[in-house]
């Protein structure tokens, strides 16, 4: 027959293995799903995340703003020192003017920003943007800013960070829990299978051992039996977790855009590129490693009772 | 230890080598050390030869079977078949060791799910026999069992002396060096035991060498074959002729 004689022989067997065995199957694969989905609905959640707290970093950064009557000298000396600070990267003068067209086109819907016509409520608040390389670069900055003379105020944007840091921190943490949680019980779950598939050819294997079949034909069915509820655990999850990314981004940002104008997805394929292949590892591994220790197991209690 | 033997024709055959030797074996299974299976057990036998094992329940000579088929190690003592010493064997090669022995069962051991044709197939097919030579070896040892006919039949529309054959065709369908069959005509009926046995003859007088483990005291007086008689796992006689074991 040889190799490929054996290969299919093993596909062949590894199928009707689920046939007989369909309700461990449809719950093993179930639960590698229900696991898969649940580490992409974190992933997603996570690396959207942490896009956000990367946009933060780089587009919220710090006002400062300057006590009445300041000369421009002194605004261009202020300017200078905050350049030379620890973590500064750019500082970027806003006129009174710059800064109400940023903040109309930031928080304001063209409706409301009408409204003002030719007035400027800020016209008293030019300022300097600071923006810094590193987000933990910030506090330190700000107290050395505020030391500075001719400085009134300054605006910072630690809140929103220690926010998506701490909502980051507690996704990762989840993440890991459920994801090992789940992963433990599609283990079992898949060990359970092949074990129940391995009972129901009880007689077979142990003629198959007495007849002289290699040991790579005897497990081979059951190996591909795992791979083939990995494989099956890991699309099905995959091909809807693909639906549901792509509506819900659509449904956010068509529905939420005016409200949450900073908030930005990651572009579907580029998460997809991480997911599928890690839920693959995921579930093909699991279904090899689950159906290899079982498998090791019930062959030598086969052997010792025939 | 047989020097040779004569066959029915009353010819003396000369001895042939040896396919099977077992030299002071004992098997004790774990936790019954003062307890012996088999205790110092030495015998040869020759290539082509018909050989009954002989005893009691209980008094090892299933032990004997696994021992040759190699599905468990002695405790002490060495085994060889066809010159290779089967504590030697490495785990790859053991699989290649049990195509060269065919083996039968009381219980004859078929899957029910499957027909006479596909029981006698898989035995090909598990060594991984080329795949168009199977219908023709298969046919082959169904015609020599007598059930050609019955090639689609299941198991559980079959006697049970049939079964024994698909169970026999399924043992020699590989071509094996050597035969040993545990009780073989243990679940069936004086005819049907004829049956097998004579076709157990057979198989022997085509080459291969016959190892039966049988209780059935008539099959032996009349086969006169070899007879190692076994009890409390020792060989207590080793000679041609009848049943003489209590």
């Amino acid at each position: 027959m040889g190799s490929f004689g054996a290969l299919g022989y093993s596909f062949s067997q590894g199928i009707k293995n689920i046939r007989r065995n369909k309700l461990f199957s449809i719950a093993s694969v179930a639960t590698m799903g229900a696991c898969i989905f649940l580490f992409g609905i974190l992933y997603f959640l996570l690396v959207n995340v942490q896009y956000m707290m990367e946009n933060a970093e780089s587009n919220v950064g710090v006002s400062v703003f300057f006590r009445e009557g300041i000369t421009n000298d002194e605004i261009v000396n202020i300017g200078e020192e905050i350049q030379n600070i620890k973590g500064v990267t750019s500082v970027t003068y806003m006129s009174p003017e710059d800064t109400w067209e940023y903040y109309k086109s930031t928080y304001l819907n063209e409706e409301l920003a009408a409204t003002f016509g030719s007035d400027n409520p800020l016209a008293d608040s030019m300022s300097y943007s600071v923006y810094f390389d590193d987000v933990s670069d910030q506090p330190e900055a700000v107290e050395q800013i505020k030391k500075l003379s001719g400085v009134r105020k300054v605006n910072d944007s630690n809140d929103i960070v220690a926010t998506l840091t701490k909502i980051n921190r507690a996704l990762s943490i989840g993440t890991v829990i459920i994801v090992a949680l789940l992963l433990s019980i599609a283990t079992f779950l898949i060990s359970t299978t092949i074990s129940t598939g391995v009972s129901i050819r009880r007689e077979e294997i142990s003629i198959m051992h007495l007849i002289g079949a290699a040991d790579y034909f005897i497990r081979g069915p059951f190996i591909v039996e795992g791979v083939l509820i990995g494989f099956l655990g890991a699309c099905i999850p995959l091909s809807i977790l693909y639906a549901v990314y792509y509506k819900v981004v659509a449904l956010v940002v068509s529905k939420f855009s005016g409200l949450f104008i900073t908030m930005q997805f990651v572009d579907i394929d580029e998460v997809f590129l991480f997911v599928t292949p890690i839920s693959m590892l995921m579930g093909l591994g699991i279904g090899i490693l689950g159906s290899s220790i079982t498998l090791s197991r019930q062959l030598k209690l086969i052997r010792s009772f025939n | 230890m047989p020097k040779g033997h004569e066959e029915e024709t009353g010819r003396e055959v000369l001895p042939e080598a040896p396919v099977i030797v077992l030299d002071h074996v004992s098997k004790a299974y774990d936790g019954f050390s003062d307890n012996h299976a088999l205790e110092d057990v030495s015998f040869r036998i020759d290539k082509g030869e018909f050989v009954f094992i002989v005893g009691p329940s209980g008094s090892g000579k299933s032990t004997l079977i696994r021992l040759i088929e190699n599905e468990i190690d002695p405790t002490s003592g060495k085994i060889y078949v066809a010159g290779k010493d089967l504590s030697k064997l490495k785990k790859r090669q053991v699989c290649k060791y049990r195509r060269s022995i065919g083996i039968v069962f009381q219980d004859y051991r078929l899957l029910p799910d499957r027909n006479v044709y596909e029981n006698v197939a898989f035995a090909q097919e598990v060594i991984e026999a080329p795949k168009n030579k199977i219908p023709k070896e298969v046919s082959k040892m169904l015609t020599l069992v007598g059930l050609s006919q019955k090639f689609k039949s299941f198991p559980k529309e079959m006697s049970g002396g049939e079964q024994q054959r698909v169970a026999l065709a399924r043992a020699l369908v590989n071509n094996p060096m050597i035969l040993l069959a545990d009780e073989p005509t243990g679940n069936l009926d004086p005819q049907n035991s004829w049956e097998i046995m004579n076709l157990l003859e057979e198989v022997n007088k085509r080459g291969t060498t016959v190892v039966v483990v049988t209780h059935n005291r008539e099959i032996v007086d009349v086969m006169q074959k070899r007879v190692i008689s076994v009890l409390n796992g020792k060989i207590i006689e080793d000679k041609k002729g009848g049943y003489d074991v209590g």
